[in-house]
């Protein structure tokens, strides 16, 4: 009996193509696909049928690129010498620190008042609507306003980004809190745990994820919170350089910037999106 | 005794934060009146009240908001068309599906809207500008959610198709699609929402258009109850377009 | 070729006079490749249901069951054998198999006279007659009051019914169900097998129950196919010479249980070799 015929017929190979490991053909396709775009790209910057400066060969951009992340342009002190380093870095540290600052105020705030939001279903029922509505909001135009009440310098970047990011820190810690299950609630109970202990021991273990997801968000919207309030009004951080870029009509230093910028954002991204899984 | 256990459940609690509300209004008021808080920050809440017939009739709110609005449904409109066709795409062709999706999840955690320098130059500083820079920043969540709701069709369901002996085409337009179709709208919405928001903000950044231009005029004029009036009527705008969109979810996910 | 024990026994009652058989699965055998190697799932199995008839397979988790049950339904194919019904050869879905799925197969987005309906839509009739056909459906179900909800506003028993009167709609010569009640608690299973034998005693449908509940096997079949746990081999043939028509009642008599510890008795060498089996893997994946 040819019980095996079907399975051991090997499949005749008439190209490489179909022959490759699926690994190794999404590997060509990437690259076929990368070629493609920086090809099209180089054909339209040197065909010139845009202005030359709105795509400009990528080769100017990297070349920008390398001198923004090298070339030494800003003075600082320490421990007594003097070095030079890229001014970019100081940008850079500038709006990590408000990012910081900004996600450390919103999203503490954003996990206390979701876990009492969570938990107490009272305040949940008269506040909650208010956030679940103001979280779409475009948080940008209470700019003026955070200007007039924390000044023109970093105060009022970092009160945009903790305004952007308490949002979907909230939500989601509330939301995480309503979604632990009510049996390990009961184990903790039947253990006869205080309120410190259920938070430490019990919530905040078990809604790891909805945090993480919310911090994720939070993230991201702070970031751009951030960002956009320098591009407004600033002299200093990675929004400041980008706009600059843009008053000084500098495209390929304007791409770079971007590109910096993105790889950052979303490397940061990734890294606490690995947080969720280790 | 149900009807009053469901008022104390639900109604008293909406009606405690809509005192709240008001009293953190009152009480703001009251401080500025005493001189703890500066009214050259601060305006009185009455002022900003009153400056909303103000801002409506002199700055042209209604023009303003058609605007607005009508930059958020071209960017929504050119999203559901393009951003359900590539979701669609890729769940078609598989290799490029692996070749692509983890680079448009990173793409959608990018701050995209801070390229709207680069659209300005682009295209100008135009009603164009805005739109795109909506349309462009929503775009991965829609792509996104196509693919997932398209390849998440329980496979039970595509079973039964095959065993009615549906055509392909069939089993795409009578089983996957309107299988997908709810989770689709989730990134549509979700889409929906980016834009408005980015194209709100871009209105306001490069001082054009419509709602967002508003906001920012004020402020550079200093007129602080106009400002903060502005600001209110803008949020009340997303929270109608949030109820609406939501309201349009719930209806496709029929029964639940 | 082995001879399958008994396969072509004629039902006990209930069948035609005819001895044609209507649905013929001559030795199937399929096996799959895991990492672990090859799986034989169906080992040279081969039966016949005369029209009419109630015919169940039942056998222990993983005995290759559901394998049975998608090449029977034209589902899969890649294995060796042949299925036919009234002599003609089964390859993919054929129209005179309706299958009946074990998870929820309703369409959600379709309200309950669009689900039972879709079968008829499919087939092109135009809208108020395939409503009409539905409703007919509906009803024999009990179902009747429920045809403008959706599957959401259901509980789990009503959608497998709705499933059913889906599948029944299409009018196939053979029903084919997959342990259509797995996800039902035991008191809904029962009354919905009064309900399946009541509707298969009206329409005189030859069905196919694949199971693994003996309770239900017994109370529903004429005859009940055991399978063997991995190689699914056939065990034996059992003739339920049960008087019909039938209802869960008789699940409390002598006769009932006296068939019930028949089987059980087979089933149990099975099931604990199934069972010792899955603890050694597991075993081992944690090493």
């Amino acid at each position: 009996m040819a019980q095996t015929g079907h399975l051991t017929a090997a499949p005749a190979a008439p190209n490489i193509w179909a022959a490759m490991p699926l690994k190794r053909r999404v590997m060509w396709l990437r690259i076929a696909l990368l070629v493609g775009i920086v090809a099209v790209w180089e054909a339209v910057a040197a065909s010139g049928l845009l202005f030359r400066d709105v795509v400009p060969s990528l080769l100017t951009v990297g070349r920008s690129l390398f001198d923004i992340v090298t070339k030494p342009d800003y003075k600082v002190t320490l421990g007594g010498s003097e070095i030079w380093i890229p001014e970019f870095y100081r940008h850079l540290w500038v709006t990590t620190g408000e990012v910081a600052t900004a996600m450390t105020i919103g999203g503490l705030a954003g996990l206390v008042i979701g876990l009492l939001l969570g938990t107490n279903p009272f305040l949940s029922g008269a506040f909650e609507r208010f956030l679940y509505y103001l979280g779409p909001t475009p948080k940008i135009i209470f700019f003026p306003i955070m200007i007039m009440w924390f000044g023109v310098g970093p105060g009022s970047k970092v009160a945009m980004g903790t305004i952007s990011c308490f949002f979907p820190v909230v939500l989601s810690a509330a939301a995480g809190v309503r979604q632990v299950e009510s049996v390990l609630i009961r184990v903790g109970r039947s253990f006869r745990l205080n309120s410190w202990q259920m938070v430490t021991k019990i919530y905040l273990p078990a809604m790891r994820p909805s945090i993480i997801n919310g911090v994720r968000l939070g993230l991201g919207v702070a970031v751009i919170g951030t960002l956009l309030a320098e591009t407004k009004l600033s002299n200093q951080g990675v929004g400041f350089l980008i706009i600059n870029s843009y008053s000084t009509f500098d495209m390929p230093r304007m791409y770079a910037l971007l590109m910096l910028l993105f790889m950052v954002a979303i490397g940061a991204n990734a890294l606490v999106g690995r947080a969720s899984r280790g | 005794m149900a009807s009053r256990a469901f008022f104390m459940r639900q109604v008293v609690p909406i009606l405690f934060g809509i005192a709240c509300l008001l009293a953190v209004v009152v009480a703001i008021e009251l401080l500025i009146r005493l001189g703890a808080i500066n009214r050259f920050i601060v305006p009185y809440p009455s002022e900003i009240a009153g400056s909303f017939k103000r801002i409506i009739v002199e700055e042209d709110v209604p023009a303003r908001f058609l605007l607005t609005t009508g930059e958020a449904l071209a960017a929504s409109l050119m999203l559901t068309v393009v951003g359900i066709s590539l979701g669609a795409l890729l769940h078609r062709m598989h290799l490029l599906r692996l070749a692509t999706e983890t680079w448009i999840a990173a793409v959608a955690s990018a701050p995209l809207v801070l390229m709207y320098p680069l659209f300005l130059v682009i295209f100008g500083r135009s009603a164009l500008t805005i739109i795109m820079m909506g349309f462009v920043s929503a775009l991965p969540p829609v792509i996104l959610k196509t693919l997932e709701g398209l390849s998440t069709t329980r496979v039970v369901l595509i079973n039964v198709g095959r065993s009615f002996k549906l055509t392909p085409s069939q089993l795409y337009w009578k089983i996957l699609f309107p299988s997908a179709l709810p989770t689709i709208f989730v990134g549509v919405r979700l889409g929906m929402i980016f834009a408005l928001i980015n194209i709100v903000g871009v209105e306001f950044l490069i001082n054009f258009g419509g709602l967002g231009q508003l906001v920012n005029e004020l402020a550079e004029r200093y007129d602080l109850p106009g400002t903060y009036a502005a600001i209110c009527f803008v949020i009340l705008v997303s929270v109608v377009f949030f109820i609406v969109t939501e309201r349009i979810e719930r209806w496709l996910r029929p029964g639940t | 070729m082995a001879a399958a024990p008994n396969a072509s026994a004629r039902p006990g009652d209930g069948g035609s006079a005819s001895a044609e058989p209507l649905l013929v699965v001559d030795d199937i055998y399929k096996q799959f490749e895991t990492p672990e190697g090859p799986v034989i799932a169906v080992d040279h199995i081969s039966l016949k249901v005369m029209p009419g008839e109630f015919l169940s397979v039942i056998g222990p988790s993983g005995c290759g069951k559901s394998t049975l049950f998608n090449i029977m339904g034209g589902l899969l194919d890649d294995y060796q054998g042949r299925v036919s019904v009234a002599g003609e050869t089964v390859k993919g879905p054929h129209a005179s198999i309706g299958m009946i799925f074990q998870e929820e197969s309703t369409f959600p987005w379709r309200t309950v006279i669009d689900n039972v309906a879709f079968p008829l839509e499919i087939a092109g009739m135009p809208k108020a007659e395939r409503h009409d056909r539905a409703l007919h459906f509906i009803d024999l179900v009990g179902l009747n009051g429920f045809e403008r909800r959706y599957p959401a506003e259901l509980s789990g028993g009503m959608r497998q019914r709705v499933s059913m009167a889906r599948t029944l709609a299409s009018e196939p010569k053979i029903l084919l169900m997959d342990e259509p009640f797995a996800a039902l608690d035991e008191q809904t299973r029962l009354l919905l097998g009064d309900k399946v034998v009541q509707i298969q005693q009206q329409l005189q449908q030859t069905t196919l129950l694949i199971t693994h509940n003996l309770t239900e096997a017994v109370q529903l079949s004429d005859r009940i196919l055991v399978m063997t746990y991995r190689p699914g081999k056939t065990k034996r043939i059992v003739e339920i010479k049960l008087p019909r028509p039938r209802s869960s009642e008789i699940v409390g008599s002598d006769a009932f249980g006296h068939y019930v510890a028949q089987i059980w008795n087979d089933l149990r060498e099975e099931a604990s070799r199934g069972l010792k089996d899955d603890e050694s893997r597991r075993a081992e994946r944690r090493r």
